[in-house]
């Protein structure tokens, strides 16, 4: 008898425990799956690898908090190769895989083909390396999101910073007559408008320069008779370079206001320490200036795994296309791609690495954090804090 | 006024470039009727080697002699490694054409750039590279009002003039000069007289790219930047210099490039940038429609 009984027992307690086993692994195995197209070769596969390597991090921070509607999260990568149509062939490997949410991608053209693909699969894409105003703005994508900026951000930011904090009140915009320079001045001229209509700002100078030469004195000496008190800089640094150090040299003091395209290795050894010290830049927040207190957490995980800071904005952007997703599937109750598309459009209180994850109606950032960075004395980019 | 009288001094510096490396274009035109492409490039070359010779060991150069040494020894190395370049693409690129006649010496010229321009993205890279500070003298002195003038800049303008001066003079002056002033005339009947033609090669193909060269040290320190494809930009105003001066003839060419160089800061400091260049072709136009030689362009006899 005694022996039935420990055999039964044995029986239960061993039964049990297998069941309990399947149970266990049943749990690990249910995942949610999220993709991610990344450039992990050709051009951009620095970036691609930053991406990828932050999204990891960013998953693991979540599956340690017990992950999304209590299941784990697990990260399909494809690769997109940094150009348009290896991106159309990652969009259809994700989407053949029954995924419903990805994060994609780096590069607004390599982007644009794949989310028109997940659009019309039904497939919430969030982009984390795209910031053409064209991917949001000329037609709708009901499932694309980005947790970038776009192109006109910074001049949106600009003539905030200009107005509020530098209280301008003579400005010059400088541009170079191509593409991406032009399109920020335009825009910059588009925010200020209201401002120049109230009195309260006057454009003294709107033109631009001819990239490539080397001697801008003549524009030095215009800029030093028309005296304005800020003076917005909207191309490359190769030109910003040679004008900052030609106007120092010329005894002009006006605040140089610089895009992000200028504050680079190459512009501070052109330029020289003497000429960049006080000049101001604008630029998405560097991984390494970011305060929030989920960005310590994720910065942190990811020093530990990777000894090092993720190399660009970009990769944490889409770490947060991860933290956004992750935000929505939790609101959303379910993975079901119009409901986590609402849920995106709708939330409130969702927090990622670079600030509050809200989006718009056709599916841009709001209030995307943009800072004003300063060169120090010794040349060294630190935040803009004040006078 | 005082705006005025800047943007003169402005175009007169950049002038002052556009002259140099205009010399070189003309000389050569001059005497062999080619338009040497490879101008520019070997402007650039000139740039990198003054670099070379200021960054080398740490900056010994500069360390050694001070920074004016260390800019005379960058800008005389420069010129003789120039005009030693110069002889030998005479030599390889130009000589063994001579006698196919213009058009392939012209295609010749094109090659020339192309192998010069891109022989030095694949020594020095493609990237910007700066003169180092350290290298570059520095001050400047109150010229006029608040007009602010670096010193290095005033001496750019006296040294170039000064060269402008010395070219000017053994050209129209003196005895060889006469030499060459005749062989761009008239080569057949010049050799016929006894005038050594390689002579007259040797001293073109020398002190036209050693010029460039000088004006490429001094476009470095000036604007600290120089990239493998700087003398593109500098060569197309300098042959538009050399047009609107008249072709062939060097006091035309200086007057060309000053005049260029003025037109420019007039037009982009007191008009507009953007239509800066417009402008400038435009007037070039013009002026080619009235004097088709030039400013000071001989008429050239149709030979017959």
């Amino acid at each position: 008898m005694n022996r039935r009984v420990f055999a039964m027992v044995t029986l239960v307690v061993t039964l049990s425990a297998l069941f309990a086993g399947c149970a266990g692994q049943g749990a690990q195995t249910e995942t949610i799956k999220i993709g991610l197209q990344a450039p992990l070769t050709g051009d951009y596969a620095a970036e691609g690898q930053w991406a990828k390597q932050s999204v990891e991090v960013a998953a693991e921070l979540i599956n340690a908090r017990g992950g999304v509607l209590g299941k784990q999260i697990e990260i399909v990568v494809a690769d997109d190769a940094s150009n348009p149509k290896d991106s159309a062939l990652a969009a259809q490997k994700l989407i053949a895989q029954g995924l419903q949410e990805v994060i994609a991608s780096y590069g607004s053209s390599v982007t644009a083909p794949a989310a028109d693909l997940y659009d019309a699969n039904k497939v919430v894409s969030v982009g984390y390396g795209c910031t053409a105003v064209r991917l949001t703005m000329d037609k709708q994508r009901p499932y694309f999101f980005r947790t970038a900026g776009r192109d006109d951000t910074q001049s949106e930011f600009f003539v905030k910073f200009a107005t509020e904090v530098l209280n301008a009140k003579r400005i010059a915009i400088m541009h170079d007559n191509q593409d991406y320079g032009k399109g920020v001045a335009d825009d910059a001229m588009r925010f200020l408008q209201p401002y120049i209509d109230s009195g309260q700002v006057e454009v003294v100078y709107f033109d631009a320069i001819t990239p490539g030469e080397s001697d801008y004195s003549a524009v030095i000496s215009q800029l030093k008779e028309l005296k304005p008190d800020v003076w917005f800089f909207t191309a490359y640094y190769a030109e910003a370079a040679l004008l900052l150090k030609q106007a120092r040299e010329a005894g002009l003091t006006t605040i140089f206001v610089g895009n992000n395209s200028v504050p680079t290795p190459e512009f501070e050894k052109i330029a020289g320490v003497d000429a960049i010290k006080g000049s101001i830049h604008l630029n998405e927040p560097m991984p390494q200036f970011l305060d929030f207190p989920e960005s310590h957490e994720f910065l942190n995980a990811y020093r530990a795994k990777y000894n090092e800071l993720p190399g660009s904005i970009w990769a944490v952007y889409a770490a947060d296309a991860l933290n956004a997703l992750a935000a929505a599937i939790e609101k959303a109750g379910s993975t079901d791609p119009d409901q986590v598309a609402n849920a995106m459009r709708t939330m409130t209180d969702a927090r990622g690495i670079t600030g509050p994850l809200l989006f718009t109606e056709r599916g841009d950032r709001k209030d995307i954090p943009y800072y004003a960075y300063i060169y120090n004395d010794q040349g060294v980019l630190e935040l803009y804090s004040g006078q | 006024m005082q705006v005025l009288l800047e943007q003169l001094v402005n175009g007169l510096t950049i002038g002052t470039f556009y002259a140099l490396v205009a010399m070189g274009y003309s000389m050569v035109y001059g005497i062999m009727k080619l338009i040497n492409f490879a101008h520019g490039d070997l402007f650039t070359l000139g740039s990198y080697l003054g670099y070379t010779l200021l960054v080398i060991g740490g900056g010994w150069v500069t360390t050694t002699f001070g920074v004016w040494g260390g800019v005379v020894v960058a800008v005389l190395g420069a010129m003789l490694g120039i005009g030693i370049a110069g002889l030998l693409l005479e030599r390889v690129a130009y000589a063994p054409v001579y006698k196919a006649g213009r058009l392939p010496l012209v295609v010749s010229a094109l090659g020339a750039s192309i192998f010069i321009s891109n022989g030095i993205m694949a020594v020095w890279g493609p990237r910007f590279q700066a003169y180092p500070a350290t290298s570059i003298p520095s001050g400047s002195i109150l010229l006029f009002g608040d007009f602010r003038i670096t010193i290095l800049k005033l001496v750019t303008i006296l040294v170039a003039f000064a060269l402008m001066a010395l070219i000017y003079f053994i050209v129209e002056k003196t005895l060889f000069g006469a030499a060459v002033r005749a062989m761009a005339l008239d080569r057949e009947t010049a050799t016929l007289m006894g005038i050594d033609f390689r002579k007259i090669i040797l001293f073109v193909f020398f002190v036209g790219p050693a010029l460039g060269a000088l004006a490429g040290v001094f476009a470095g320190l000036n604007y600290t930047r120089i990239i493998f494809n700087l003398g593109w930009s500098y060569g197309l105003k300098a042959f538009t210099a050399v047009i609107l001066g008249g072709i062939g003839n060097i006091p035309g060419a200086m007057l060309g490039g000053i005049m260029l160089g003025l037109m420019e800061a007039l037009f982009e400091g007191l008009v507009s940038g953007a239509w800066k260049n417009v402008f400038v072709f435009i007037i070039l136009i013009i002026i080619l429609i009235v004097r088709p030689t030039g400013l000071i362009g001989e008429k050239i006899a149709e030979k017959v």
